[in-house]
């Protein structure tokens, strides 16, 4: 079978080793990151799609009855093959553990309570899982290619922060102080430290409680172990992400305030010096009838319709109600996304995929929507 | 008989990305202002999207009035960090020496789950606290809430806080949330979707942990985007017969088509959300001149207020 590589978006895809897809929430990222992963896997290679959501949306897509934690194999006919992995978070965080901390901290960690939210269960630990993830199966060197699914809203852009934030937590002095109170006792220069401990922690622990920065504590003294290791991580995630074998792919539809949005990702991601490759616009509107038609007398239509309908003066209009009604969502969809062109540089393609009249949830649609978005490459 | 959400004093609105949530909790809380209700549609961090619905500047920390008692603001961690800790402080100038330290913003920032407490606070706040002289400031308060995970995560987070701590400040402000969010006459959860495949199955997903989780149980669904179909039943079967004879009649035969396989597809989604979620369904229908968004959301309170209104309990 040959499969298309002439598209810029397929260019794009094939000299990668890392592709990552942001964009706000409902706007197909999940699928979109499906039809790469199975593009590249068409030609021949091996590829993983690692998804972050909890919604296990991919599984549906792929086909596959259930989604776990260990990298699946799609059981599709082609060239090469395709992997889908859905993180598991807690497992995630228990392997960080195990790897970087000493034996004697191992289980004084994994027992900690507060350690059992922050693994599981609280905002920016699930990016930061999925970092982590990222780069062990990159590190792993099993996959020619890895396409990550991220987590939709603002939130997507925690994921390219989470690294930075869990590094400069760990290497902030605040934390230090407060697992190594010692440290700090008796210098000088230190701000508020100056004032003394005690007094910051009776004003701190007024709002938090004082078991809570006890537990807090408690758990940072065992976690500090791995201090180094995560910190040595962040940064290795950072360096692979903004290297060239990285891409980001910015998805959207066609909606204004969903554009302005990926215009907000790209002009983000392009001040952090991670490169976006291409924008992937979903659901677009590409067909209608022309105003010519529309002004048109409906008497034109309804003599056309005469022997097929009881009332085809009523059908024509209706007709032509509904085809005006979509003429307009196409004029919309390209008006909007020409502004999205005029406000990124030329080189990075846009390319958009027509609304289907179904949802894809199958492996039939998933290779349909592969022809268009490839094959067929549509550009703005 | 349905609850009344009008009766509720802190109404949220959670559900699947890119769902229209925004959308919905604003034509809301518009619906309550008009009934002469005081309403603080409340976002939390988020990107605002509802300054660009009602025509408006971008909406910040600063509270905005967006029309008669209809007031918008939208809550960061820092600056819902810096009214907390004002409140329970009660001197601006310990909160500058301490809070304003950065060593000390990095450890708040570094603190897991900091940020949804003291947002899910300041929503408490308004809703059950806040008063102007002897009266309630505010009637209703309406919660753009985040999308499911991350809904979740706020939801949840005063339960986290209550089985680590045992007692002390935050443990009484995480018990007091937790009893706000469990009582269906004060709290009302509400899920928007549309009527597609992945996002009625997060739907689902989502009452259940509510359910099961946090003991909430999901008042009503907002389905979102509701095509209806122009067509009878004879002339679409008709329609999927015919042959195309000119390329006039074939753009027209497109669209017709694509609608009713939209119309079909939602149809067979909206049986299955019944089946999956016992929960009774407000419709809001699809509107395709998405030009003048304030007047959408006019018509779309108008709607939910009408539906709301024929579910029994509401006068």
């Amino acid at each position: 079978m040959s499969v298309s590589t002439s598209g810029k978006l397929a260019e794009l895809v094939s000299r990668k080793r890392v592709i990552i897809c942001v964009g706000s929430g409902g706007v197909g990222k999940t699928t979109t990151s499906a039809i790469i992963a199975l593009q590249e896997a068409k030609r021949g290679k091996k590829v993983i799609v690692l998804t972050i959501d909890p919604a296990k949306r991919l599984a549906n897509a792929l086909g596959l009855a259930s989604f776990t934690g260990k990298a699946q194999k799609v059981e599709l006919e082609m060239e090469g093959e395709l992997w889908a992995m859905m993180l598991d978070m807690k497992a995630c965080f228990d392997e960080v553990v195990v790897r970087y901390a000493p034996p004697e901290s191992r289980d004084e960690i994994l027992s900690n309570r507060i350690y059992e939210y922050f693994s599981t269960s609280l905002a920016g630990t699930q990016e930061y899982a999925a970092s982590e993830r990222l780069y062990q199966l990159y590190e792993s060197g099993e996959y020619d290619l890895i396409v990550l699914d991220t987590p939709p809203t603002t939130h997507a852009l925690d994921f390219l922060e989470a690294p930075n934030r869990l590094g400069d937590a760990v290497n902030s002095r605040a934390l230090q102080w407060l697992y190594k109170p010692t440290v700090f006792a008796g210098k000088k220069g230190l701000g508020v430290f100056s004032m003394g401990t005690t007094y910051v922690v009776r004003i701190l622990s007024k709002l938090t409680g004082a078991q809570l920065l006890e537990e807090f504590s408690t758990f940072l003294s065992a976690f500090s172990t791995l201090f180094d290791g995560l910190q040595e991580r962040g940064k290795a995630v950072r360096d692979l992400l903004s290297r060239d074998e990285s891409t980001f792919i910015v998805v959207s539809t066609p909606d204004p305030l969903t554009l302005k949005e990926a215009a907000f990702f790209y002009e983000k991601l392009g001040k952090d010096q991670n490169t976006v490759g291409a924008f992937v616009i979903n659901r677009v509107h590409d067909f209608g009838i022309d105003d010519e038609d529309l002004r048109r007398p409906i008497v034109n239509i309804s003599t056309k319709l005469d022997t097929q309908f009881e009332n085809p003066r009523s059908v024509a209009q209706k007709l032509v109600d509904i085809a005006s009604k979509y003429s307009t969502l196409k004029k919309q969809d390209f008006r909007a996304m020409k502004d999205l062109k005029n406000n990124v540089s030329g080189d990075v393609p846009i390319v958009y995929m027509p609304y289907f009249d179904r949802d894809i949830h199958n492996a039939e649609g998933l290779e349909r929507a592969r022809l268009e978005l490839f094959d067929k490459e549509k550009r703005i | 008989m349905k609850s009344d959400l009008y009766k509720r004093r802190l109404v949220l609105f959670t559900g699947k990305g890119g769902v229209g949530k925004t959308t919905v909790a604003s034509a809301f809380a518009l619906s309550c202002a008009k009934r002469g209700m005081k309403t603080l549609l409340m976002q939390v961090n988020a990107k605002d999207r509802i300054g660009a619905i009602f025509n408006q500047d971008p909406i910040g920390e600063e509270m905005v009035e967006l029309g008669p008692n209809l007031y918008c603001v939208n809550s960061t961690p820092a600056s819902a960090m810096r009214e907390y800790a004002l409140m329970t402080l009660k001197i601006k100038i310990i909160y500058r020496a301490v809070f304003e330290n950065k060593i000390v913003q990095s450890f708040l920032n570094a603190i897991p789950g900091i940020s949804e407490l003291v947002l899910l606070g300041k929503a408490y706040y308004h809703a059950a606290v806040e008063k102007r002289g002897k009266k309630r400031r505010w009637d209703i308060v309406v919660l753009d809430a985040p999308a499911t995970g991350h809904g979740i995560f706020l939801l949840k987070i005063p339960s986290v806080v209550t089985s680590i701590i045992e007692s002390g400040h935050m443990f009484e402000e995480a018990e007091r949330m937790k009893a706000m969010l469990e009582d269906p006459e004060f709290t009302s959860v509400n899920i928007v979707t549309l009527l597609e495949d992945l996002p009625i199955n997060e739907s689902k997903m989502l009452s259940e942990t509510l359910q099961e989780e946090l003991n909430i149980a999901v008042d009503y669904i907002f389905a979102n985007k509701v095509l209806s179909n122009p067509f009878t039943e004879e002339e679409e079967n008709t329609l999927h017969r015919l042959e195309d004879s000119d390329t006039l009649l074939d753009s027209l035969f497109q669209s017709a088509r694509f609608h009713g396989a939209r119309v079909a597809s939602q149809k067979k989604y909206a049986d299955i959300l019944k089946e999956k979620i016992d929960c009774f369904t407000i419709e809001i229908p699809y509107f395709f001149d998405g030009a003048d968004r304030a007047e959408q959301i006019e018509k779309i309170s108008k709607i939910i207020s009408t539906q709301l209104n024929q579910t029994g309990e509401v006068e």
